[in-house]
């Protein structure tokens, strides 16, 4: 069984690298764990290669990443979306929500718990993978 | 002797003469007497007459300035009929009727002699009311007086004659009472035993003391109508000054929110801010234990730092959660109640500024999750906005509606408030809702910010529409409670 392949979208790079490290230790070999440079790569990684969670922060409602949420949404919602986000507001919230957002973290969440809610979405990515 | 009355006769001739001029002598001089008695009478009547007519100045003055001193209508008219008689001696009595409030019928309000019951007649009626209708004061006597007393029906005639005594009078001095035209009412003076007591020169007296009364009841219906007047003014000023003092208090208030909503925009954006670098910094430490053997000295401070740091997590969390409703504040929500009671509570100051309101609120709107003050607190701060917006007066439209949603959530709930005011410059659009910007001279620029912070808190958008002459339109969009 191959690694799954874990995107992260976060335009804070400490925050992006230590997401990176923690799922990486925390999965192990189970899962091959990217940065994305920017919302735009992350998008044309989705094209190129299969991705099977990507853990993305859409700060601001305007900002190309939430963009990115949303083009994810419309064109792979089989792809799962962990929300994990410095900008946490009710607003925020229901727009993810919309979205078909399931998984939602508040930054300063920590690493395990950000874990739980990874394996969970993968798990279930992989569930209906495994259906279809 | 041949003529014994030879001699007499011409002795009688001469006493014939001296007889007869004896007596032309007597006459002349009874006549002479008479004359002098004539003169002495006349001059005794001149006297007289002389005498009563200063003692009526006298009395006239001293009428007027009676009337000068006195402000109550019944103690007017009282003064009024006792110095008729005073004016009049020898009158039986003097009756002084007032048009009633509706100006339908005369009323007998004060008598010289008596005790004052209830008579009211019309205009034109009997001797007072002959005398309501005259421009000037007349005379009536014999025929002319019985007639006008005959129009009395029994029952008014039976208070005539409970009245004046002797009954029926022989003559009256009537007047009107008038100022500047208007009719006021009328005295009447009655004489009982003497028909030719009242004569034509003393229609100026009776005339007169009408018009001093007259002027004086004027006056003090003047008086009076000034005291409401002024009465009424001082109401209508306490109750804008309590109106003023209700809008001064709801602008503290919002004012006291704003600055307690700006401590919390300012303190959710820094917690914002702040959030990366404690999300990094706590678990780095994490990923540094794991790597660090047990029982190393360093994981002391390693623990130390990482619980300082979840200390810190929690300091920006509740910072966060600084200005927003917690979930039991919140519940269902009718915005047309809302915006009903903002409308009142703003009404008579947008009056004052020649505002109109129009509220065209759709009956058919599901309920939202709101905390009621806050959104009542947005909508205050819109319409003092567009009312800011209109020096000159205008009209503020209030609307809402509901938008259905088609991926199956509950729809929104749209409400705009549109002004017809001078509009929004380009250049400010773009920068209206972020705190402390603002293009008023006493502006805090809190409001929009507030405004937007708390719709925002809410899962809802602010948007605002406006160019320079067009006026302007916020539309604020709220999710709708899902039917539960």
């Amino acid at each position: 069984m191959r690694p799954s392949h874990i995107l992260i979208v976060d335009n804070d790079p400490a925050a992006a690298m230590v997401t990176q490290h923690g799922l990486q230790r925390l999965f192990v070999s189970d899962a091959e764990v990217e940065i994305a440079a920017s919302p735009l790569q992350a998008w044309a990684r989705c094209q190129d290669t299969p991705v099977d969670l990507v853990v993305v922060d859409p700060s601001t409602e305007n900002s190309p990443a939430n963009a990115l949420v949303k083009d994810l949404h419309a064109f792979y919602p089989e792809i799962p979306v962990v929300v994990l986000t410095a900008y946490d507001t009710p607003r925020l919230r229901s727009q993810m929500r919309s979205l078909g957002v399931r998984h939602y973290l508040a930054k300063p969440v920590e690493l395990q718990d950000l874990g739980i809610s990874a394996r969970v979405a993968l798990s279930e990515h992989l569930a209906s993978a495994g259906n279809v | 002797m041949s003529n014994p009355a030879a001699p007499n006769k011409p002795s009688s001739g001469r006493v014939r003469v001296f007889l007869r001029r004896y007596a032309r002598q007597r006459r002349a001089r009874a006549l002479e007497q008479r004359v002098a008695e004539l003169q002495a009478q006349l001059a005794a009547a001149r006297a007289h007459q002389t005498a009563g007519f200063s003692q009526r100045l006298d009395t006239l003055l001293a009428i007027s300035s009676a009337l000068l001193i006195t402000h109550e209508v019944d103690a007017i008219l009282q003064l009024v009929v006792h110095q008729a008689l005073a004016l009049f001696p020898g009158a039986s009595n003097a009756l002084l009727f007032l048009n009633d409030a509706a100006g339908q019928a005369l009323e007998l309000r004060a008598v010289s002699e008596g005790s004052l019951g209830q008579l009211r007649i019309s205009a034109g009626q009997a001797v007072s009311g002959r005398a309501f209708l005259s421009p000037r004061a007349m005379l009536l006597v014999g025929p002319e007086l019985e007639i006008a007393l005959d129009e009395l029906d029994a029952e008014q005639q039976a208070e005539y004659m409970r009245l004046i005594a002797p009954w029926p009078p022989l003559s009256a001095l009537v007047a009107p009472l008038r100022i500047e035209g208007r009719r006021l009412g009328s005295l009447a003076i009655y004489a009982g035993t003497d028909a030719h007591l009242f004569l034509p020169r003393d229609l100026p007296f009776v005339q007169a003391l009408a018009d001093l009364a007259a002027v004086a009841i004027a006056e003090t219906h003047e008086r009076e109508r000034a005291a409401l007047l002024q009465s009424e003014l001082q109401q209508t000023e306490t109750r804008h000054a309590e109106t003023q003092a209700r809008l001064d208090a709801t602008q503290a208030q919002l004012l006291q929110s704003a600055k307690l909503a700006a401590v919390g925009e300012l303190s959710a954006s820094v917690a914002h801010e702040i959030n990366n670098p404690l999300y990094a910094a706590r678990n780095s430490l994490f990923l540094l234990e794991q790597d660090l053997p047990s029982g190393t000295p360093q994981r002391e401070f390693l623990d130390i730092a990482q619980a300082e740091l979840a200390r810190i997590a929690g300091i920006i969390t509740r910072m966060r959660d600084f200005y927003r409703p917690s979930r039991a504040e919140l519940e269902p929500t009718h915005i047309n109640d809302v915006l009903r009671s903002t409308i009142e509570l703003v009404q008579t100051y947008l009056r004052h500024e020649h505002v109109t309101v129009q509220a065209n609120l759709s009956s058919y709107l599901p309920l939202i999750e709101a905390h009621p003050d806050q959104m009542r607190q947005v909508f205050l701060n819109l319409m003092l906005n567009a009312c800011d917006a209109m020096p000159g007066g205008g009209t503020l439209s209030v609307t809402t509606r509901f938008v259905s949603s088609k991926d199956g959530h509950a729809g929104m709930i749209e409400t705009r408030v549109i002004d017809t005011g001078h509009g929004i410059a380009t250049e400010h659009l773009a920068h209206l809702f972020e705190p402390f910007y603002t293009t008023k001279p006493q502006g805090t620029g809190l409001g929009l910010a507030i405004s937007a912070h708390i719709i925002n808190q809410h899962g809802g958008c602010i948007a605002v529409d406006s160019a320079v002459g067009a006026g302007t339109t916020f539309t604020i969009v709220l999710p709708a409670q899902p039917p539960a």
